[in-house]
């Protein structure tokens, strides 16, 4: 008989001292692909770099590769999460950079990084042509990476793991800020890589799957456990919301009853248009969704809106009430809004505690530099209780896992109880429940009169109080409408579009 | 033009040089009004005028550029840097006549040319601007007398003053009005709501003067900041590879040592990263660098005369007149030293690694920022300024040495530093050969405390941790670090 792919034996592994593996055995053999799920904190991630012998663990793991097959022989596990370096190798960015223009250049352009890459691991620059393309990428290749959207960097690591070809390639989180075709694209291109011998295990709790996945398990309570397919979006998270603080039941007062308005808004770096000719406006306690591709322009809009674009200042743009530019500083602006985006988590400053980082929502600042007044230390502690962190209050931020940093800076975008939500993809790396509880808890936040834009790529996972859509293409407005509520077709059809 | 600080009397020289007082965050309570609805014009688009202008716009605050005809004509990277961001951009003689505010942020040894040439197109009762001296104190510019004169100089690199700021907080800054320019008293005003402008209160405002700054930073510069740095790391390469260890582990060591070492020194000062050793190498380590501040103590004396005299101004220009002769030949040399040339091995090193296997590097650190620090307040500079200049930024030019090698960090610096480190550099190898002969691999490229038992006298270690820690520049280091606990690490890979 062959010998499996990866043989586990005894395994036990530990993350951040807690024991989460005990004993754990499991095979793959050749020939199966695997999605592992599980609940945000399970393990599922300390178990993947386990096996690309990338964490330390006890008992045994024993991988076989096909010493006949042409693809390397190498395990390689794709982060959810990656943090890219500038050209002297310091990972020392800020949130707003990459709308800043600058002629000294200090990251890599994705072609660069690319021919890096492909001379470190030996490959034909051919190769990742088909696969720049089929995931529209090809366009990128002369943009710095500072420059990427988050779902844009999601790309370029699919890129690579796609071209290096790995004879066992582990992905965490895959579909992660894709938007819907890329999602498709990437399954068919992962079925081709399944197609010539590469054998996958995607950690996912997702239910668009490769069709080459052919076997699934669930990690709960430290136990690797096999379910069929339909089980697989069913994970439980045990952590219940429970009545939302008083402090957050209070209607926000607004300033103004515009809270922004743009008139033919145009951003360009260079040659490169980003937004075009955009005109929106967005009304004291209207609920709006922003959707469109990946690099359509969005977060570059919501930069807008936050103070954070430096081409804002020669457009026509209002903010609550008052023409941008007009003696305002941006901490006037951020004072109404509350914002969280991937990017925004990417740069936030990991050397902050959990209440810190939570405190520090009051002042729209990356890290806390003041002194909490009492009632609003309070508020600190009520809120985190709320998310059920207290017991990580103290803990870095960085010590958590992706998932709970998320629920962290969730808490932080609400803490003011602010007139305006800007929400963009705010849960990326939470699980289902997790992400039902959170829009559960933005449709709340709405019945009190807040105002929201909000950013998902799923439309399955949307809190219910959005009425109204902006959907940009290219960065131009494509369509602007009411979003019908019972209307499943319709739903059916929002998906395709983005 | 004749060196300013020279025409003084004496007591009004030490009148400036002591000019330093720690400002309470209740004397910004005013923001940015001083500056509200006034035309803020920046000359100069570079590293610090680009990030200093875009923190001032996001302040609320009316800023342009102004910059020369070669540079809007061939849309050079400083014309890019001000129009992509949607600034407003004109010429000399578009500008300067609108500006209430002039903010000068060309290289310092332009300053006399761009001067000369705008004080002409400015209005009467403007104010001009500077983020560093030199051009007021060393070459004694006149201003006109209507004119209030000001400086604003953040003691960070632009970058940072642009990445603190959107963070929410700032970077340290010195803040200063020329006695001589401040017809209406209005200038302190103007450059407290600058330093709200571009966040520099929250972080921490020394209130200092034009004479102060300059005779302390280039002070600051020339000894610990870049002369030692640049002068230790190439004796302690060179050392390594005379006694054999491999080139890509010392090239390793000595380019990200200085940067780990500080780390400590900036969030615990001199003790803290003294601290780090063991208790034998901290002994070593404290008797071997005060042998060095020994050595040393006549160099550094005689950089921080040359500063007060303005010899060194007078010879640096001299050397930028006769087309920077020096100044390139001393750049490639230090190009060609064996450890710029050998690249960083590919090698793990931990973090505590950098301690024990590079204790001279720690020593070197040590001697260097006390004899700044005492070399300078002898002089009459005060406490607070000499910790500014000395331990303060150490840290923060390391990172530069991390990211590149002494070529980095001497691009980065200005040319006024670059030349001072080189001068510095060129006299103190030779001051300190005798005493490299005896270091052996023990205090550079392998762990200190390899075969030794690990035991020390107790009454020695109680000596000389009292000696570290109750040195001035740690009291008054500790007062001022708390005001900035909240500056970002710098993460490096
Ligand atoms: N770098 C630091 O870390 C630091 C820290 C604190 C204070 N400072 C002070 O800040 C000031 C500016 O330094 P920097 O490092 O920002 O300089 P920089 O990056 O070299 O920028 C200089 C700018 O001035 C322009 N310029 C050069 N020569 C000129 C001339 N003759 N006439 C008009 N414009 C000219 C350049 O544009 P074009 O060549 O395109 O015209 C460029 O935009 C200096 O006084 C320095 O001491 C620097
Ligand atoms: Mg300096």
């Amino acid at each position: 008989m062959q010998r499996p792919l990866l043989h586990i034996q005894d395994l036990n592994l530990k993350y951040q001292n807690k024991l989460v593996f005990d004993d754990l055995s499991w095979a793959i053999q050749k020939g199966e692909q695997w999605v592992l799920s599980g609940i945000s904190g399970s393990g599922k991630t300390t178990l993947a770099k386990a096996f690309a012998g990338l964490v330390d663990y006890a008992g045994e793991i024993e991988i076989n590769f096909d010493i006949e097959s042409k693809l390397p022989a190498k395990v390689l596990f794709i982060e959810s999460w990656y943090q890219f370096k500038n050209i002297e190798g310091v990972a020392n960015f800020y949130y707003q950079q990459r709308y800043t223009a600058q002629q000294a250049k200090d990251t890599l352009t994705v072609n660069a990084e690319l021919a890096h890459y492909g001379k470190e691991n030996d490959l034909a620059f051919a190769d990742v042509e088909p696969i720049l393309i089929a995931l529209r990428f090809a366009s990128l290749k002369n943009s710095q990476l500072i420059e990427l959207s988050s779902g844009e960097h999601k790309k370029l690591q699919l890129v690579k793991a796609l071209w290096l070809k790995p004879q066992l390639l582990i992905i965490d989180q895959p579909y992660v800020g894709l938007d819907a075709k890329s999602r498709e694209k990437l399954n068919i291109l992962l079925d081709q890589a399944c197609a010539d011998g590469v054998q996958l295990i995607l950690i996912s709790n997702e239910d668009e799957l490769p069709k080459s996945i052919n076997h699934f398990a669930e990690i709960e309570n430290g136990k690797l456990i096999e379910i069929s397919a339909q089980e697989i979006a069913l994970a439980k998270s045990n952590n219940e919301l429970g009545e939302i603080p008083e402090f957050l039941k209070e209607a926000p007062v607004y300033s103004s009853d515009l809270i922004a308005k743009m008139v033919d808004v145009n951003i360009s770096y260079g040659e490169k248009q980003v937004l075009k000719n955009i005109n929106w406006e967005v009304k004291a306690g209207e609920k709006w969704l922003l959707q469109g591709p990946n690099g359509s322009g969005k977060s570059t809009l919501l930069s807008l809106i936050n103070g954070d674009h430096p081409q804002s200042y020669a457009n026509e743009l209002y903010l609550f009430g008052n023409p941008r530019g007009s003696g305002e500083s941006i901490w006037d602006i951020k004072q109404h809004i509350g914002l969280i985006s991937p990017e925004f988590h990417w740069y936030f400053d990991s050397s902050s505690t959990v209440w810190q980082s939570v405190a520090s929502g009051f002042y729209d600042s990356v890290g806390l530099f003041q002194q909490l007044p009492y009632t609003k230390s309070k508020q600190v502690d009520e809120l985190i209780a709320y998310f059920g962190l207290t017991e990580n209050k103290n803990d870095l931020l960085s010590s958590l896992s992706l998932g709970k940093q998320r629920l962290v800076l969730l808490a932080r975008t609400i803490i003011k109880n602010p007139e305006l939500l800007i929400l963009d993809e705010p849960c990326q790396g939470l699980d289902q429940q997790q992400t039902a509880h959170f829009n559960q808890l933005v449709d709340e936040l709405c019945t009190n009169g807040m105002t929201v834009i909000y950013v998902g790529h799923y439309e399955s996972q949307l809190p219910s109080c959005l009425e109204k859509r902006i959907v940009l293409e290219n960065g131009e407005v494509k369509k602007i409408e009411k979003i019908k509520k019972e209307n499943h077709k319709v739903q059916a059809h929002l998906e395709l579009i983005d | 033009m004749s060196n300013y600080f020279n025409t003084l009397p004496l007591r009004e020289k030490l009148n400036q040089l002591g000019v330093c007082e720690f400002m309470d965050s209740r004397e910004f309570a005013d923001g940015v009004n001083a500056l509200k609805g006034k035309k803020l014009v920046i000359i100069g688009c570079g590293a610090q005028g680009l990030n200093q202008g875009l923190n001032l716009r996001d302040s609320g605050l009316d800023v342009s550029y102004t910059l020369r005809k070669e540079a809007i004509e061939g849309k050079r990277d400083s014309w890019k840097n001000a129009t992509e961001n949607n600034f407003k951009v004109g010429t000399y003689q578009e500008l300067i006549p609108t500006a209430d505010i002039l903010i000068n942020l060309t290289p310092d040894k332009q300053h006399t040319a761009v001067v000369k040439a705008v004080m002409p197109l400015m209005k009467k009762d403007a104010t001009l601007s500077y983020s560093h001296g030199f051009n007021i104190v060393e070459e004694g510019m006149q201003i006109r007398k209507d004119i209030t004169v000001i400086m604003v100089a953040p003691k960070c690199p632009g970058s940072e003053v642009r990445a603190e700021y959107v963070r929410g907080f700032g970077v340290p800054t010195l803040i200063a009005v020329h006695p001589e320019n401040d017809p209406q008293g209005k200038g302190l005003a103007q450059a407290k709501a600058y330093a709200v402008g571009t966040g520099g209160h929250k972080a921490g405002v020394l209130l200092s003067s034009f004479v102060a700054e300059v005779k302390s930073d280039l002070m600051g510069e020339q000894t610990i900041l870049c002369g030692l740095l640049q002068t230790g790391s190439i004796l302690s390469f060179d050392k390594m590879i005379e006694k054999g260890i491999d080139a890509g582990y010392a090239s390793k060591l000595v380019q990200y040592g200085v940067e780990v070492i500080t780390e400590a020194l900036k969030q615990g000062g001199i003790t803290a990263m003294m601290d780090r050793l063991s208790n034998p190498a901290k002994i070593k380590a404290f008797e071997i660098s005060e042998e060095m501040k020994d050595i040393m103590r006549p160099l550094f004396q005689k950089h921080q005369d040359d500063i007060m005299s303005g010899e060194f101004s007078k010879t640096m220009m001299e050397d930028w007149a006769n087309d920077d002769k020096n100044l390139l030949r001393w750049r490639a040399e230090t190009g060609e030293t064996a450890f710029e040339k050998t690249p960083a091995g590919d090698v793990k090193i931990s973090e505590q690694e950098y301690f024990d296997n590079y204790t001279l590097m720690v020593a070197f650190i040590r001697a260097g920022v006390e004899l700044a620090f005492e070399t300078m307040v002898q002089a009459g500079i005060k406490p607070e300024s000499a910790y500014y200049e000395s331990l303060h930024e150490t840290p923060l030019i390391a990172n530069t040495i991390a990211r590149k090698k002494l070529f980095e960090m001497n691009r980065v610096i200005s040319d006024t530093a670059e030349y001072g480190c080189y001068l510095f550099d060129q006299a103190c190898k030779p001051l300190l050969a005798d005493f490299m002969k005896k270091v052996a691999t023990d205090l550079v490229g392998k762990n200190f405390n390899e075969g030794k038992d690990g035991g020390v006298d107790n009454r020695k270690l109680i000596d000389v941790n009292e000696a570290i820690r109750t040195h001035q520049v740690e009291k008054v280091g500790a007062v001022l670090r708390k005001a900035m606990t909240a500056m970002k690490a710098i993460k490096t890979a």
